[in-house]
């Protein structure tokens, strides 16, 4: 458990007779498994520690009277440990058979029948019959916990791995143990809905089938899955899933609980529910190419000679500078290689990954380890904080700080208080003044959205002990993409100035892979501008986004589970993206369409898929760029807007939202609940100052434009003077009052009563 | 002439071995107006079973599925909501598709079935012209409603079913609900059609 | 051996629930000389060495308990444990409500033996009235100076908190009463570590009873020696053992430890008219019972321990021949079950288990099997729990139905047996 690196005393002891050595401390179950000699466990787990309360670990320590528990029993020297023996065994059963006195035995439907530790160590320990005369007590069964878990109350087992889980590891305290005896159930402890942002863990570490997801229930059995390991790509943290398909429907995904390095074997919710956008029914399965206003289904074939004509008069017009392409971050790496490669080939050089609100992705030459972050003994976080953008991450800053006694500066936040510690501070010489004496590993955290602090930042941290900087990404693999040179060299245009370009005719062919620019750009209005002026917008992507509705050809792309590759993580780390789908039939991946797309220009030599490998495995190899936050590479040439009118009113600021639909979660009816709704979040002060409360319904205007029917939030922790959006919220786009603006809180409608947010 | 008449002695030999067989008892039934009375645990097409109250008895657990050594059944839980309660409990099969080409009527569904919901039923004629229409799900396999057998779990204590393995005895409850036994069936029909029954 | 008066004297003669009746019989004057002139290693000293031992149940001695604290710099909190709720317990509640200045004392006294500067008493949610006598005590304390800040100008600072249980019988165990007291749901932690190390608010802890804590006020007035003196060889001093049952007066009476059993039954007015003695609960609800071959043998931590029971509390319940003891397990079965905290299995699904059971053999409707199941679950879980309220379980059941099995044979229904031999449709059937 300790994270101390000095050389741990070892200690000599004896399990079932097999001579064991381990470092002080550990315990008896850990022990064990060195000799491969299993204990059986329910309320033991490795990330949350000994709680003592199923009894079934017991062993026997000779010199000892009574059966000990394996799990809370530490190893001493000379010990003699007999995990196998009559005695153990008689003690099990009877644990066993205590458990099973009142649980309902429904396996044939439940949903864990298969794959539960009830079942396996009844089977492997228990007695086969029971003595049991009288009827079971009936619970509750398929309570409706929160949006995302139903509850069984008769098959709980009540080792409250759950509720030390909200407690120790998401630090969120809603479940608690209600009722006492053989009465206790599981529970919110206000009676809420069980709702925050790793609720899906929960369902993996019970033991039996009490909590279960919404979106598997009843759907299958864990024999009909067919499981792949793969590198979740909904955010840039990067964690290892299993994903299990049933005859080619994605059903579920499992955390790997070894993958210690990256998730620590936690998922976020969007990581592990929102998947069922693969089988949508909304998917684009055509090729379609708009003529007289209308878009028409096309071929494969005729699509890429339609694409190819365009890049190719265009080029010979007006020359290689009208023909950009943006895009990379939502792709693998060999596809984000293989794009710049094929358009530098071309001879464009208006390439750029960086469609959003996002500047940079590389966090320098001094960028950490999730390891690292969590060792950290103060984590500074400068722009949105990791709680919705890169949340498994959040869960080591929580690590950290809650358990391991980091101290955590937030710089400005535009959040609310966060589940730990903190100390606010609003500028950066405030956060050096804050930081704790003695601090010799210090963490920061940056957004990688606003470069002037992102400059700052990397100036003040300059002398900070054992830095380790982070960028927390809006796109999974932006990071990767930048590292595959998907960023403009000196002289060519970025994303801005593609748009600005395009605004005044200058952009012919712009070729847009897996972004939504008009979404999740800072400005929505000028994004639109620009995009409606290029003569032959390119497309690729699951949906009908609002950017692909504006194209001229749209190309129906597959999704992470449905080609394999690898992605590169915030941490720099090349992790694997396996296929376990079929895509949809005329779907292709962006690969695929690069492909389909060079076989036009004779010109190009395509690498062979070795050389290509090894082209993306040399560029991953390759040090970071050592210049770190803020760095003059990822400033834009284009023309800035001018600055906002200054008048009375809310600064605006967009944030992330870990299920905001404005991404592939909206195509999934299931998840439909965890949909943000379209906040207005306000600091507690500023929130006095306008007499809202959480729950009005307010509309926010900014030189002229509407955006109705917001709801309050209030949150105390935020700074004062600024409105927090949730970006990328289709309807209610937050982007269409442009970032930095002041907003006025006009037509309050109060609520009733004021709800919780 | 007398050599003519010499085989005649050895036709009439021949021929008393058919004429002794016309005054035998004949093991030729008139198939399909009547059938053969089948081995008491004979097993042909499967049936689904109901309760008592119409309920299924199925519960979408997938076990037929898994123990079915030929991979013949496919069985797609769901949910029972408080509008659509289907079966007792909490799940029912949305989808339960036997594909009767591949089955080899060995049983081990019936063995597995927790409920006693599926069972092979004595009835054997499955005869069609398209490989599809052997494929029978809920709408050919499912008795219908009245012919439900035994009281569903949810009106017993403890849920659980007492009667679990003595509902497979019962070889048919549809024919039951339709007034005759598959077994018997030729029996019956052979009477009617010579006027000595109804 | 005749009833003595140690805490009890003057209980029932004069209102002790007056602070200057209290100061006037010498109230306070041990606490004024064990601040003025004495180290608190001195107050250690003198309760290790007078032999008490925790008068709570577990009978760990006093000064044993103290000495395991680590010498470190952080905050220590001694916890006075006024949860009384052991079945058959009576004593606590009546030295809260009728001499509330000598528990006082003895809390403080014993604060300062483990150099605490904040002491706590844990108040059962039911003892309304006693938790009000306490606390206007407790202000009287304060008011005149004898705790707070500087007391008697030597600089130590002392106080005390009064916290109401909510009413569970798991916040007498200490770990459950740390949690309750620090607002967390009332259940027994896992141990190690134990609360001397990692206490209230995770810091070194020392839980006492309030009859413990008492008796340090006789032993820093009299002497070690004094107290040591009466007692057996590893039970000293005197105890306030609850009387009650099938005895003409029940009640507290105070008693040197080392009393026969036949004695205390005498002390208590002895059995109705009549009556045969069938057993004795000696140690309240958790304990074996005792019969009537150990009439003559001492009331004392070894020799109850030697009898298959246990001194416990105190609480010395005496049951006559015309006792059920079916409907005794049932009741205290119950009970436990009820009291579970439900965290850990064997408590929690084995009392419930047994509380059906047994309910079922009050009813009549017992099983053969079921004794043989009885005898197997109850001592199977014993050892196995978290705590010690799922070992409490087994100890009287098991006592009473070795010794009288005819009484639950007599309960026995054959018919339970219908029904396709299928008991549990038997049962659910009625």
């Amino acid at each position: 458990m300790s994270s101390t690196p000095t050389q741990p005393d070892l200690v000599h002891l004896t399990i079932d007779g097999v001579a064991v050595e381990v470092p002080k401390g550990t315990l008896i179950v850990e022990a064990a498994k060195t000799v491969k000699q299993e204990i059986p466990v329910y309320c033991y787990h490795p990330k949350l520690g000994p709680a003592g309360l199923c009894r079934v670990c017991l062993v026997e320590v000779e010199g000892m009277p009574k059966l000990q528990i394996g799990c809370n029993t530490p190893v001493s020297d000379g010990m003699v440990v007999h995990t196998q023996n009559a005695k153990v065994d008689t003690g099990r059963s009877m644990i066993l058979e205590l458990l099973l006195v009142n649980h309902p035995l429904d396996c044939p439907i439940c949903d864990k029948g298969g794959e539960c530790d009830l079942q396996d160590y009844a089977m492997a320990y228990g007695r086969g019959s029971s003595d049991v005369a009288d009827a079971k007590t009936s619970k509750p069964k398929g309570v409706d916990l929160g949006p995302t878990i139903v509850l069984d109350e008769e098959r709980c087992v009540v080792c409250q791995r759950c509720v030390r889980f909200d407690d120790i590891i998401a630090q969120e305290n809603q479940l608690v143990l209600k009722d006492r005896g053989a009465r206790d159930i599981i529970a919110t402890a206000t009676g809420e809905p069980y709702r925050h942002n790793f609720t899906g863990n929960v369902t993996e570490i019970c033991p039996v089938g009490a909590l279960t997801s919404k979106t598997y229930r009843f759907k299958s059995r864990p024999w009909d899955l067919q499981r792949t390991q793969t590198s979740c790509t909904q955010c840039a943290v990067g964690c290892q899933q299993m994903v299990d398909v049933r005859s080619g429907t994605p059903l579920r995904t499992m955390s790997v609980e070894s993958d210690d390095a990256i998730s620590d074997g936690w998922l976020c919710d969007r990581g592990r529910y929102n998947i069922g956008f693969y089988a949508s029914p909304e998917r684009i399965t055509q090729p379609l190419y708009r003529k007289d206003g209308e878009f028409h289904q096309i071929g494969w074939d005729d699509a890429f000679s339609l694409w190819a004509k365009a890049i190719k008069s265009s080029i010979a017009a007006n020359g290689a500078a009208s023909v950009g392409a943006i895009g990379g971050g939502r792709l693998t790496n060999e596809e984000a290689f293989f794009l710049q490669y094929l358009f530098r080939a071309l001879g464009v050089e208006n390439l750029d990954w960086r469609a959003g609100t996002q500047r940079q992705a590389g966090p320098g030459a001094s960028g950490g380890t999730y390891a690292e972050l969590e060792r950290a003994d103060a984590i500074v976080i400068a722009g949105e904080s990791p709680a919705e953008r890169a949340p498994v991450m959040d869960l080591r800053i929580r690590k950290a700080v809650a358990r391991n006694g980091a101290t955590l500066i937030r710089i400005a936040p535009a959040e609310g208080t966060p589940n730990v510690a903190c100390i606010d501070v609003a500028t950066v010489a405030q956060a050096i003044e804050a930081m704790p004496s003695g601090a010799k590993r210090v963490a920061l955290v940056w957004d990688g959205v606003d470069l002037q602090l992102g400059a700052e930042l990397a100036k003040a941290a300059s002398g900070w002990a054992g830095l380790r900087t982070y960028v927390t990404g809006e796109q999974a693999n932006a990071r990767g993409a930048e590292t595959m040179g998907m960023l403009p060299r000196e002289g060519a245009m970025d994303t801005l100035a593609m748009f600005a370009a395009a605004r005044e005719g200058r952009l012919d062919v712009l070729s847009l892979f897996g972004v939504n620019p008009v979404l999740h750009a800072s400005d929505a209005a000028p994004t639109r501008a620009a995009l409606e002026r290029i003569p032959f917008l390119v497309v690729s992507d699951l949906f009908m986004t609002e950017t692909a509705a504006m194209a001229t050809l749209v190309l129906p792309a597959k999704g992470a589970f449905e080609k394999g590759g690898t992605t590169t993580n915030l941490t720099g780390d090349v992790l694997p993206v396996n296929q376990s789908l079929q895509a949809p039939e005329s779907a292709l991946s962006d690969f695929e369409m690069l492909i389909g797309l060079a076989q036009h220009f004779d010109e190009v030599a395509l690498p062979t898929s070795e050389e290509l490998d090894e082209r993306v495995i040399g560029l991953c190899a390759k040090p970071p760029v050592a210049d770190g936050f803020g760095a003059g590479r990822y400033a834009s040439a284009a023309p800035s807007r001018p600055a906002p009118r200054p008048s009375d009113g809310l600064a605006v600021v967009v944030h992330s939202a870990v299920f905001a639909g404005g991404g592939t979660s909206a195509h999934d009816e299931r998840i439909a609940s965890l949909r943000p709704l379209p906040h207005a979040s306000l600091g507690a002060q500023d929130a006095a100052l306008y007499g809202l409360q959480s729950g009005d319904r307010i509309d926010l205007e900014c030189d002229g434009v509407l955006l109705r029917d917001m709801v309050v939030a209030v949150r105390p922790g935020m700074r004062p003077g600024i409105v927090a959006l949730t970006g990328g919220l289709p309807g209610r786009a937050a982007n269409s009052l442009s970032a930095g603006a002041r907003a006025r809180v006009v037509n309050v409608r109060k609520a009733a009563a004021p709800v919780g947010v | 002439m007398r050599k003519n008449l010499y085989n005649v002695g050895a036709i009439l030999k021949g021929l008393s071995i058919t004429f002794a067989f016309m005054f035998k008892k004949k093991p030729t039934i008139e198939y399909p107006s009547v059938k053969k009375q089948h081995a008491p645990r004979f097993h042909g097409l499967h049936e689904l079973r109901r309760y008592a109250d119409g309920k299924e008895r199925c519960i979408g657990c997938e076990l037929c599925s898994s123990a079915c050594p030929a991979n013949a059944i496919t069985v797609i839980g769901a949910e029972n909501t408080p509008e659509d309660r289907t079966s007792p409990g909490e799940r029912h099969a949305a989808r339960y598709e036997i594909d009767e080409l591949r089955c080899i009527f060995c049983g081990m569904c019936e063995e597995a079935c927790p409920t006693d919901a599926i069972v092979l039923t004595p009835r054997f004629e499955m005869a069609d012209y398209r490989r599809g229409s052997f494929i029978y799900a809920k709408d050919r396999l499912l008795v219908p409603p009245g012919a439900g057998l035994g009281p569903a779990p949810d009106e017993r204590p403890n849920g659980i079913p007492s009667d679990l393995g003595r509902v497979a005895e019962v070889k048919s409850t549809m024919d039951i609900a339709q007034g005759y036994s598959a077994t018997n069936r030729g029996e019956t029909l052979k009477t009617q059609r010579k006027g000595l029954a109804p | 051996m005749p009833v003595t008066k140690v805490l009890t004297a003057g209980i029932g003669e004069v209102d002790l629930r007056d602070f200057t009746v209290y100061r006037d019989r010498g109230g306070y004057k041990q606490w004024e000389r064990a601040v003025r002139e004495l180290q608190p290693a001195q107050v250690l000293e003198l309760a290790d060495r007078s032999g008490l031992r925790g008068r709570g149940g577990a009978g760990f001695p006093t000064g044993k308990k103290w000495s395991f604290l680590p010498n470190d710099n952080k905050p220590r909190y001694l916890v006075c444990n006024c949860d009384e709720a052991e079945p058959g317990t009576f004593k606590d509640h009546m030295l809260l409500e009728q001499t509330p200045h000598l528990v006082l004392e003895g809390i403080l006294l014993g604060a300062y033996g483990i150099a605490s500067h904040h002491a706590f008493i844990y108040i059962r949610g039911e003892f309304k009235r006693g938790f009000e006598i306490f606390s206007k005590a407790l202000d009287e304390a304060r008011a005149a100076g004898l705790l707070g800040k500087n007391i008697f100008g030597t600089g130590y600072d002392l106080e005390v908190t009064v916290h109401r249980g909510a009413g569970a019988y798991i916040c007498g165990e200490e770990t459950g009463l740390l949690n309750s007291l620090e607002g967390k749901r009332g259940e027994p932690r896992l141990k190690p570590p134990f609360p001397a190390i990692a206490g209230l608010y995770g810091m070194p802890t020392v839980v006492n009873n309030v009859e413990t804590l008492a008796y340090l006020v006789p032993i820093l007035e009299k002497g070690a020696e004094w107290f040591a003196a009466v007692g057996t060889e590893r039970s000293k001093g005197y105890k306030i053992i609850s009387i009650s049952g099938h005895v003409r007066k029940p009640g507290n009476y105070e008693v040197a430890l080392g009393t026969t059993v036949r004695e205390l039954i005498e002390i208590a007015g002895g059995l109705r008219e009549g009556r045969t003695l069938k057993a004795v609960q000696p140690g309240g609800g958790s304990s074996a019972c005792i019969f009537d071959e150990h009439l003559d043998w001492p009331y004392d931590y070894e020799s109850m321990a030697k009898a298959g029971s246990m001194l416990g509390s105190g609480a010395f319940v005496v049951f006559d021949d015309t006792t059920d003891f079916v409907k005794c397990a049932f009741n205290l079965v119950r009970f436990f079950a009820h009291e579970s905290c439900g965290q850990c299995t064997p408590c929690r699904e084995g009392g419930h288990w047994l509380e059906t059971v047994l309910h079922r053999f009050v009813e009549g409707r017992g099983l053969r099997s079921d004794l043989e199941m009885i005898r197997r679950v109850s001592s199977t879980i014993t050892g196995l729990n978290l705590c010690a309220l799922g070992d409490s379980i087994e100890p009287f059941l098991k006592s009473v139905i070795n010794r009288f099995p005819e009484q639950f044979e007599a309960r026995i229904d054959a018919r339970s047996l219908q029904q396709n031999g299928s008991p549990a449709m038997a049962a659910s059937a009625r």
